[in-house]
């Protein structure tokens, strides 16, 4: 996990702005190959896009091949009503700069069938090629998206049930009046942000303090939703002074100073040059049956879904098309020499197939299970009951 | 829906994104930006035209942080550029030649809408300009420049003893609606499909005295009723059966106007209970504000309150008020909206210190007007005036107009943005609030708000786009560009 503390929110925002633009323009998106960023709304984000698109009127940054896919969107309130997602993205992001309208995703809260939307966003993520960078703020109780205290963190894009505490605090935007905040929400899952490539959140403000202390200094927890962000290979924290507040001197003090001392070093905790690029300069990886399968099988890897290699370990999938069929079969990839990009797609890491130690030894005497077994039981199953009258006798 | 002009390609939707500048919202100026449409000719819903249509505009224009206004709305204009409205040609075609030419060229001083204006004539020539001088904007093409929203007779119902430099000789009196039809062509103040018309006449709704109508003020909806050449009639209410006669011209969507007028105060409330809603040039050609009665100005006061009509003075009023409103119940047939009035800003007309007591007095009402005559826009000099009867000669010294012999006030030479300028300095008002004053203001006195002087979506797109500058410890408004049906028609250049 990248950390970054600024002096103040608008240095924060300034650092996160800039760190997305400079992604952006060493990607160098193309309509073929768009650089998908998931974006967040609230108070937080606000300064990143104000920042945003002063660079875009500046002539920085194009979003003309920048996709975008919102975390969320209320459920039931008009798409037009100024405190909807979409009127917020519009307001604050979308009327200002380049991007084009068939680029932008939000997920729509007045679907006649909200389920079918969720499915269909995922899809839709998929389709685009994954998440590039994914934008997020933190909740006062640590939340991401609207996947509040309790979510699974497996979770994927599904209708929400709001808290109590968040449509209290979301009653200020709708004329203090409870019964006008929208009790519903569609939101992005744990998942499906800790699929992205990346992932960026932000902390403002002494009001998260105590959720960003819980998020980086303790476990993954589902109470904070954001803590499983110390599973992804690629985050990043941005926050604030105040944000600090909570955390150990300890704490603040290592990353300020590894921040320093990678400054120093010319190496400022960079990704690596595949997840940061664009494939138009990664080279090829093709899957070859040329080599023979190995004699030898090796154990499977047992390791948790969340532990488990997501696109952000891997090349860019770059296909538009759902992903082939996984295939188990051990895989051997050679780069191919004229590093001319095709489209290709991998798929994850296979899932754990539980076998027996023995299966894999030659000698067949070993084949014969001598733990019991199913079968086994079975078989057994017939003697036993009839001998239980016969000890009974005899006793 | 209108005419749809549409590129060839389909590529181009014809829309235009202003950005990078100040809008005139309420009294406001807000940053934001404002998409207009030339095909359909209106402000677009930005938000719902990207999420649902997926547009992007066709052209981005930076406008460097200026101000953008809705089209400017002149409520009393009398001619310009050396054409008079209130003219007869012998050719009448030609008249309508030098009318679209006066139209192209009045825009491009920010006038993107307008209801000229006929002095007190003859029947003859009403009956003959009229036709020529109502709505026109059904068309929308943009370049035809600024866009009659109807006509505005001044008279010649008016008090020969205000008629300021109207002829005296063709002033008459109306006592019945037949009298009006005589006098403008009844085409031209009626709606030409009228079936489901009703007609509110005082016999009808119970009283006997005709000066003292009982009916509410009937709700104007213009937009209901055909269209009709003339908009706006100023008219004396004192005088003949013409307070009773106002509910049958605002059924048919007209304005009545009080001006030119002797009415004192209760007469003028009578007027306005009947359901007059503006009043012509306030303080020119009508009595003068009077601490025991406050005369036409004086309604302004009125504060929405309920009125009388016909006790003699305000103690008595306001007793009886009380008495009639409690016996009676009659109070809320009786409630008043306070009209709105013009105001002539060229610092001739009025006082600058007049127009911030009636600014003050109901900043909602003020419709800043020109009442220019045709030699605005023309060099000094002698020009010949017809009042409807025989040749006169208005002198033109700047932007000072007087009749010739008389030395009387002949209307104004100023531009709109003139009086606006004006204002602005001589009020302390905002430029928002300077700007309402030519905008929504004259567009709700029209029955045109939301269409007109406004720039929330679905309004029609003419635009002005002005620039502040600062002269002699001035602040002035410039007109920079002119915007007609989402089309840029005048770009000033710069030097």
């Amino acid at each position: 996990m990248r950390f970054f503390i600024r002096e103040d929110a608008a240095a924060a925002s300034a650092h996160v702005a800039n760190y997305i633009v400079d992604r952006i323009n060493h990607f160098a998106p193309t309509p073929a190959h768009p650089f998908v960023l998931g974006l967040p709304t609230g108070s937080t984000p606000l300064g990143v896009y104000k920042v945003l698109v002063e660079k875009y009127k500046a002539g920085e940054v194009s979003f003309e091949n920048v996709v975008t896919f919102n975390m969320d969107e209320y459920i039931g309130i008009p798409r037009d009503h100024p405190e909807s997602y979409h009127s917020f993205m519009w307001k604050h992001f979308f009327s200002h700069v380049n991007i084009h309208p068939s680029n932008v995703h939000i997920l729509d809260g007045n679907a006649p069938n909200l389920e079918a939307e969720c499915v269909e966003y995922e899809a839709k993520i998929k389709a685009a090629g994954g998440i590039d960078l994914f934008l997020a703020g933190m909740g006062e109780d640590g939340h991401i998206a609207f996947n509040e205290p309790g979510s699974s963190l497996a979770s994927r894009t599904r209708v929400k049930t709001l808290a109590y505490g968040t449509i209290l605090a979301n009653s200020r935007f709708f004329d203090n009046d409870m019964d006008k905040v929208p009790k519903m929400a569609l939101t992005v899952g744990v998942q499906t942000v800790l699929e992205a490539r990346e992932v960026v959140v932000m902390a403002l403000g002494a009001r998260k303090a105590l959720a960003l202390q819980r998020c980086v200094e303790q476990g993954v927890n589902h109470m904070w939703t954001l803590s499983a962000l110390q599973l992804h290979p690629h985050s990043m924290i941005v926050c604030d002074e105040d944000a600090t507040l909570e955390l150990q001197v300890k704490t603040v003090k290592y990353f300020k100073d590894i921040e320093q001392v990678a400054r120093a070093q010319g190496f400022e905790q960079i990704l690596p040059s595949k997840v940061r690029t664009g494939p138009a300069t990664v080279p090829t990886t093709i899957v070859t049956d040329e080599f023979p399968a190995p004699t030898i099988h090796s154990p499977q890897p047992t390791t948790s879904r969340l532990l488990r290699a997501t696109p952000a370990t891997e090349y860019p999938v770059r296909s538009r098309s759902p992903s082939p069929e996984p295939n188990f079969a051990p895989r051997h990839l050679r780069v191919n020499s004229d590093a001319e990009y095709t489209v290709s797609s991998r798929s994850a890491s296979p899932d754990l197939v539980p076998d027996r130690m023995a299966e894999r030894m030659e000698d067949p005497a070993l084949l014969r299970r001598l733990t019991p077994n199913p079968e086994q039981q079975q078989l057994h199953q017939q003697p036993l009951h009839n001998s239980v009258p016969r000890t009974s006798i005899t006793a | 829906m209108p005419s749809v002009i549409r590129s060839a390609s389909p590529r181009h939707n014809g829309i235009t994104k202003l950005t990078n500048c100040r809008l005139v919202r309420g009294d406001e100026l807000v940053w934001d930006d404002v998409w207009v449409s030339s095909a359909t000719g209106k402000i677009i819903r930005s938000q719902a035209a990207f999420y649902d249509e997926l547009i992007m505009p066709d052209e981005v224009v930076d406008l460097g942080g200026r101000i953008v206004s809705p089209g400017f709305i002149e409520c009393q204009l009398n001619g310009a550029y050396g054409f008079n409205f209130s003219t007869l040609v012998d050719d009448m075609t030609q008249y309508g030649k030098q009318l679209r030419d006066l139209n192209r060229k009045l825009a491009r001083i920010g006038v993107t809408s307008y209801i000229p204006t006929v002095t007190s004539q003859t029947s003859d020539l009403y009956k003959k300009v009229l036709p020529y001088l109502g709505p026109s904007g059904s068309s929308r093409r943009p370049h035809d420049g600024a866009e009659s929203l109807g006509a505005h007779v001044e008279g010649p119902f008016l008090n020969p003893t205000k008629n300021g430099v109207h002829n005296r000789s063709v002033l008459k009196v109306a006592s019945s609606f037949a009298d009006l039809e005589d006098m403008y062509g009844a085409a031209n103040i009626n709606p030409s499909s009228t079936p489901e018309l009703e007609v509110h006449s005082p016999s009808s709704s119970g009283t006997s005295s005709s000066s003292l109508p009982s009916s509410p003020v009937s709700s104007r909806s213009s937009d209901a009723h055909g269209r009709i050449p003339v908009k706006m009639i100023t008219a004396a209410p004192e005088l003949g059966a013409m307070t009773s006669l106002i509910p049958e011209l605002t059924s048919r969507g007209i304005i009545v106007s009080i001006g030119h007028s002797e009415a004192t105060y209760e007469e003028a409330s009578a007027a306005v209970s009947a359901g007059a809603t503006m009043i012509t040039h306030l303080f020119n050609a009508m009595r003068p504000l009077h601490h025991r009665n406050p005369g036409i100005f004086g309604v302004l006061g009125t504060n929405n309150s309920t009125t009388s009509t016909n006790s003699t003075t305000t103690a008595q009023e306001q007793e009886q008020e009380q008495g009639q409103g409690q016996q009676e119940g009659r109070s809320t047939s009786r409630r008043i909206a306070r009209p709105y009035f013009g105001i002539i800003a060229d610092g001739i007309h009025l006082h600058p210190t007049t127009i911030k007591i009636a600014w003050h007095a109901h900043p909602d009402g003020l419709v800043l007007v020109t009442d220019a005559m045709h030699m605005v826009g023309l060099p000094d000099g002698r020009y010949a005036w017809t009042n409807g009867e025989g040749e006169h000669y208005i002198i033109k010294k700047g932007s000072v107009l007087e009749l010739e012999g008389t030395g009387a006030i002949a209307g104004s030479s100023i531009t709109l943005i003139e009086c606006v300028n004006n204002f602005l300095n001589w009020t302390g008002a905002s430029i928002p609030q300077a700007l309402k004053a030519v905008t929504a203001t004259p567009a709700a006195m029209l029955g045109v708000q939301g269409v007109k002087g406004s720039l929330e979506a679905g309004a029609d797109a003419d635009l002005v786009v002005l620039s502040e500058e600062a002269c002699e410890g001035r602040t002035e408004l410039v007109v920079d560009e002119v915007w007609k049906f989402g089309v840029r028609i005048f770009e000033r250049k710069h030097v």
